[in-house]
């Protein structure tokens, strides 16, 4: 499945992207890499969520979550 | 002179945005300088001056970033200025907070090869979570010292300016302590013990590539200092380096080994977390609370709008209980130096220019410093604490439709204070074509200068809705933001999907240094502006308004003013404006937006313009004319949507890089509000 889907208080494991390399990039040295463990904080139903990651809270659009392979856990 | 400031030493500031950086940085540097705390702003280095143990230091604040990769500019800076000669130590500045993501930092600062101090900022955080970090071990995981500070508090910066003073010259700094070669290495069948050398030792695989492009590295750029570093930025193949250092090895760089060195980097990042962090059973965090109500789905626009109005409120009612104060001290100033000059035995022509031009035209802008100040202070209260960064959530689904991310939202919000820093902040925009739609519609934004035309106006001609009469402005001006940029989403053929990605910091009380460092920025933003632009706007409208072409006259139909006036009015009689003073105003207000107001009060002649006594003067002067409360209120739509100021256009031009998207800009705001004031005009004479 693909992040935008998440539910809101369920983990999820990024297993790969799909994105420009400048913004797949920056996600990994955000510390959004490959194996990464993902909260789903808040998901306001267009796939726009606060997530957090490895202790740090971000607001991702549906054009980056749209983009994340995960799996559950 | 030389000899000494060859020794001063130079401290660069390098951390995460929101860990900080910039209030530890003004906690040592004082408010002598420029404070540029919007996210993304301080692409430009701030500098400032401190003395500790008899060494003179220089601190530099660098953009705040989270890796020092070259994708985006604000990295190429920092990465560059460090591996300059001009820095001597780098306070990595840390959110203890979000120690995980922030150590990557640390990480690939440490491979620059600079002496390093970290400072662990908001541990008050940390400890409120109940979770501990171990002080011991993580300087010795990191080979450098650790610094607990609170940038907020000032404590700890004694400590930290200590640690930095004896780090000064360690130009090739040995680690200082040697503590985790127990890890992978003991297995490592790798020839060299890394170990003892580098804090971030990666795989086997990454460190035999590594000392390939070293040696090779050495036999073609003997020049280079850090060749690990160097051999690293090979192996990711960096845009940058490779350009500048092109090595033959194809068997070695058979691909960008970027993702592994990130991830071998986080994994060893991992490691430290579970050695260092104590209590690890994880409290929720109160800012998870804060946010289960603010960015709740139904509730978060509301509250938003709520919000929002708690800061006009601020500025107008607060604010003018204030400025009443103000507008006495103006008008007891005016007639004491009236009547001092008078018994000096001064000209009439001089007390007329001091009185008439000067004290009418300044004083008419220094008087709103209340209410400046008050939307100043709301605004550096929602930044600081946070919530801004929530406002590109909340309006991500909003902005969606015109095409723009949430993020966009902050600088058209920054934009009701001032048009300049919001158009640098546009910077923090994910793509270009965001940017340049966001630097066309935030003039639309009713910024403070504005404020003050309509202050004047709604007062003088709807006393009993002159609030009303304001606020509908800044909607006005809102509604044509988004309007705008509606417009150009239509007609914009390629789509591309906007994409939001902001880090939302944890909610904290806001510092008070913090807040009122940058508000007394603005404020002496506002003053310097009054001091300069309006004082020799003030200036140059009093002599064309008293001197004709035969020179000093006292008809002022004769004067210079009035026939630049009468050249331009037919410009403006189309929209209820053909007063040819108004007119002149409206051209200079060009210069700043105050200078409208300044320079009304000047050619009218009215020396307390925001008192009762000199609105009613005015308002009586302008009545005579046939000007009606719907010519000021197309006077206000004007002054609302027209040409930006001269700073705004100088920004976007430095913003965009393109003196042809600067003149659009200027085209297309005069135009639009040409447009929208004939309407507002015709229409409103049907009703009227």
């Amino acid at each position: 499945m693909t992040l935008d889907l998440g539910k809101p208080g369920s983990t999820y494991i990024i297993k790969g992207m799909k994105l420009p390399q400048t913004i797949e990039k920056h996600l990994e040295a955000l510390g959004m890499t490959y194996g990464t463990k993902v909260d789903v904080l808040n998901n306001k139903s267009k796939g726009t969520l606060i997530i957090k990651v490895r202790g740090t809270r971000f607001a991702v659009g549906r054009g980056i979550s749209g983009n994340i392979e995960v799996s559950d856990r | 002179m030389t000899a000494v400031m060859k020794q001063d030493a130079t401290i660069g500031f390098v951390g995460n945005p929101n860990s900080g950086k910039t209030t530890l940085f003004n906690a040592f540097s004082g408010a002598n300088l420029k404070v540029a705390n919007w996210p993304g702003v301080t692409v430009e280095k701030v500098e400032g001056m401190m003395k500790f143990k008899n060494q003179r230091y220089k601190l530099v604040d660098l953009p705040g970033t989270y890796s020092l990769t070259s994708y985006t500019m604000e990295e190429q800076v920092a990465r560059n200025y460090i591996l300059s000669d001009d820095v001597d130590v780098i306070i990595d500045v840390v959110d203890a907070s979000s120690l995980e993501r922030n150590l990557y930092l640390t990480l690939q600062l440490l491979e620059l090869g600079k002496p390093v101090v970290v400072a662990l900022n908001m541990m008050d955080i940390v400890e409120k979570r109940g979770l501990e970090i171990d002080m011991h071990r993580l300087p010795e995981m990191l080979g450098v010292p650790v610094i607990p500070v609170s940038a907020r508090k000032r404590k700890g910066l004694g400590v930290l300016m200590h640690a930095a003073h004896h780090h000064i010259n360690a130009k090739h700094p040995d680690k200082l302590i040697h503590g985790h070669d127990y890890t992978s290495a003991k297995d490592s069948k790798h020839a060299h013990e890394h170990h003892r050398d580098y804090t971030m030792v990666y795989s086997d695989k990454i460190e035999d590539k590594i000392d390939l492009i070293i040696d090779e590295l050495r036999k073609k750029y003997p020049e280079i200092r850090n060749y690990r570093w160097h051999a690293l930025k090979l192996l990711e193949r960096d845009q940058e380096i490779t350009a500048r250092y092109p090595v033959d090895l194809p068997a070695v760089i058979d691909r960008s080994y970027e993702s592994d060195i990130i991830n071998e980097k986080y994994d060893f990042i991992s490691e430290i977390m579970n050695e260092v962090i104590m209590n690890r059973a994880e409290r929720e965090a109160s800012t998870d609370k804060v946010d289960a109500v603010l960015t709740n789905k139904y509730w978060s626009i509301p509250i938003f709008l709520g919000i929002i109005g708690v800061v006009f409120f601020l500025t107008f009612f607060v604010g003018d209980f204030f400025k009443a104060y103000f507008e006495i001290a103006i008008s007891w100033l005016g007639k004491a130096a009236a009547s001092g000059l008078m018994s000096a035995g001064a000209s009439p022509g001089l007390i007329a220019l001091i009185t008439d031009g000067i004290i009418a035209g300044v004083g008419s802008i220094l008087t709103f410093l209340p209410n400046i100040f008050m939307l100043f202070l709301a605004l550096a209260f929602l930044e600081d604490s946070g919530y801004m960064s929530r406002v590109a959530y909340v309006m991500d689904g909003i902005m969606g439709h015109l095409g723009l991310s949430g993020r966009a939202f902050i600088p058209m919000i920054l934009g009701f204070g001032c048009t300049v820093p919001a158009i640098m902040a546009s910077r923090a925009l994910e793509t270009k074509k965001d940017r340049f739609r966001v630097m066309l519609i935030t003039p639309f934004m009713s910024c403070s200068a504005r404020l003050t035309v309509y202050i004047l106006f709604s007062e003088m001609f709807f006393p009993q809705h002159a609030m009303l009469a304001a606020y509908s402005l800044y909607l006005i001006g809102f509604a044509m933001a988004l309007l705008v940029a509606f417009i150009i989403h239509l007609f914009d053929k390629e789509e591309t999907e906007h994409q939001l990605l902001i880090e939302l910091p944890e909610y904290k009380a806001p510092s008070a240094r913090t807040v009122l460092i940058y508000v007394g920025e603005k404020v002496k933003d506002y003053l310097s502006k009054a001091g300069t632009i309006i004082f020799i706007a003030s200036i140059v409208m009093w002599f064309i308004m008293n001197f004709g072409l035969h020179g000093y006259t006292q008809d002022v139909s004769l004067s210079i003013g009035a026939q630049i006036g009468k050249a331009i009015v037919p410009f403006f009689r189309p929209l209820g404006l053909g007063y040819w003073q108004l007119a002149l105003a409206l051209i200079a207000g060009i210069s700043a937006k105050e200078v409208v107001v300044s320079s009304t009060a000047v050619l009218y002649g009215v020396s307390n313009i925001n008192a009762a006594a000199g609105m009613s003067t005015l308002a009586g002067l302008l009545g005579a004319s046939g000007f009606t409360a719907l010519n000021a209120y197309c006077l206000m739509i004007f002054c609302l949507l027209y040409v930006p100021c001269a700073a705004t256009l100088a920004v976007i031009k430095r913003e965009s890089e393109s003196w042809k998207w600067t003149g659009f800009v200027a085209l297309f705001q005069i135009s639009v509000a040409w447009v929208v004031t004939f309407a507002v005009y015709h229409i409103g004479t049907l009703f009227i």
